[in-house]
């Protein structure tokens, strides 16, 4: 990878990695476990690697912008994550503020 | 054992163990999930070396064990500017002090070159713990910042004020960038001009130098060793030629300049009448108004070591600033090429 490529992915991730969280919440107003919810989102032109989804559900639990229960489905055990009401008022902050840095950036283009 | 089981089994390993059986058993729900609509889509049970395949894109149990684990930092973004900065400044401090510190204790002990050689050796360890410390107390307030919210957003609080009150301290800030008027260019030479016919006149008023003193130099047994009649002639030829250049400096106006050869060529300059005094016959420079006063000898010799020993601290002190000026022009010369190279 040249010098230039790799200060472009470096970049990339940057720009991508608060995107993911907005992304994820978003996507949990309805009900998902890990795998369903990584392949709704790359669905939708949103593809994390499961390395990346997984810590990440995680620690958003632990931020209390999640909950999450154990359940059976199709004879197996799955952990099921939903937006929990903390997590929606956040959640609604911050597309409010993805909202306005999308509207100056394309005012600026 | 399935090479997925062995899979989640190594990755478990690198868990932290109070959350280990939770994250496996929630990696096993997904990735068998996974699994499963790969083996849909191909509409057969995947061989052993497709499943090993897929593992190796998932990653190493290392790395994929990794993400599980909180981000840690020895010391993080938000204090980092500060660490630094604060680093400089005690590494920089415990330089100069360690310096001094040492160049008294060998010239108090009467200790050789050899001793100066081990003190320059001992540096870089003493700079090593001296960075270490400042680390360390950095990395305890990183720790207790997040169990500590309030009192970390007081300091963040006090960081902020002081920053503004650097910045916008309008007297402090001119005062610092304000050039060099005219009138202090003038005002400069007029004192110049004094200062040096205030030396001319010293040797012939003493009082001019040292007051109501001047009476206990009259009375006292010693006096001073022609060295230093060189050594004060030294120091009005310095002065004399300062003059000279603030002089030609205003008649070509250039009095506003940043003057850096000429604070180097005196910085330099400065340490001849240093070297006059050290380089003095026997060492002496204080003599016995009477030679034959074997009762003030003794004594004598004394008073004269530790004037010698006060003159080559004060040597040592003049070297250490020329190094440190020669070092700030260098840095200097450095930031103003990249900045014409920009």
């Amino acid at each position: 990878m040249t010098l230039a490529e790799n200060l472009f992915e470096n970049l990339r991730l940057e720009l991508r990695r608060g995107c993911l969280t907005l992304a994820v919440l978003a996507q949990l107003r309805q009900e998902h476990y890990g795998y369903t919810l990584r392949k709704a989102l790359a669905a939708r032109g949103m593809k994390i690697d499961e390395n990346t989804l997984y810590p990440l559900l995680r620690r958003l639990e632990a931020q209390g912008l999640l909950t999450s229960e154990w359940r059976e489905e199709d004879k197996r055990n799955k952990r099921f994550y939903r937006l929990s009401s903390d997590g929606e008022v956040i959640f609604s902050r911050l597309l409010k503020e993805w909202s306005d840095i999308n509207t100056a950036i394309t005012n600026l283009l | 054992m399935g090479m997925l089981d062995r899979y989640l089994q190594a990755v478990r390993r690198h868990l932290p163990w109070l959350r280990q059986d939770d994250i496996i058993a929630e990696l096993r729900a997904n990735l068998m999930a996974q699994l499963d609509d790969k083996e849909a889509e191909l509409g057969r049970k995947m061989s052993d070396g497709e499943i090993e395949a897929w593992l190796k894109e998932l990653g190493s149990p290392l790395q994929v064990a990794a993400r599980y684990r909180p981000q840690q930092y020895l010391i993080g973004p938000g204090i980092f500017p500060i660490y630094r900065f604060v680093l400089r400044l005690a590494m920089t401090w415990c330089a100069v002090i360690y310096a001094i510190a040492r160049t008294v204790e060998i010239i108090a002990n009467g200790r050789g070159p050899e001793a100066a050689v081990g003190a320059v050796a001992q540096l870089p360890w003493v700079l090593f713990i001296n960075a270490a410390v400042v680390t360390l107390i950095f990395a305890i307030i990183e720790r207790s910042g997040p169990k500590l919210p309030e009192k970390w957003a007081q300091g963040a609080a006090m960081g902020n004020d002081w920053q503004h009150a650097a910045l916008f301290n309008d007297a402090q800030f001119a005062g610092r960038k304000k050039p060099k008027t005219y009138a202090q260019a003038v005002a400069e030479v007029i004192f110049g001009w004094i200062l040096l016919v205030w030396l001319l006149l010293v040797p012939h008023y003493p009082y001019l130098l040292m007051g109501p003193g001047v009476v206990i130099l009259k009375v006292a047994p010693y006096k001073l060793a022609p060295v230093w009649w060189t050594f004060y002639w030294c120091i009005v030829a310095l002065n004399a030629l300062e003059l000279t250049w603030r002089i030609f400096d205003l008649l070509r106006d250039r009095w506003q300049g940043p003057h850096r050869t000429r604070n180097l060529v005196k910085q330099v300059l400065g340490l001849v009448p240093m070297v006059v005094v050290l380089a003095a016959p026997g060492r002496v420079l204080i003599q016995l108004k009477n030679p034959a006063d074997t009762a003030h000898a003794a004594t004598l010799a004394q008073i004269d070591q530790w004037a010698y020993r006060g003159c080559e601290v004060i040597a040592v002190i003049v070297i250490l600033q020329l190094v440190w000026m020669v070092g700030r022009m260098s840095i200097e010369a450095h930031r103003r090429r990249l900045a014409a190279v920009r």
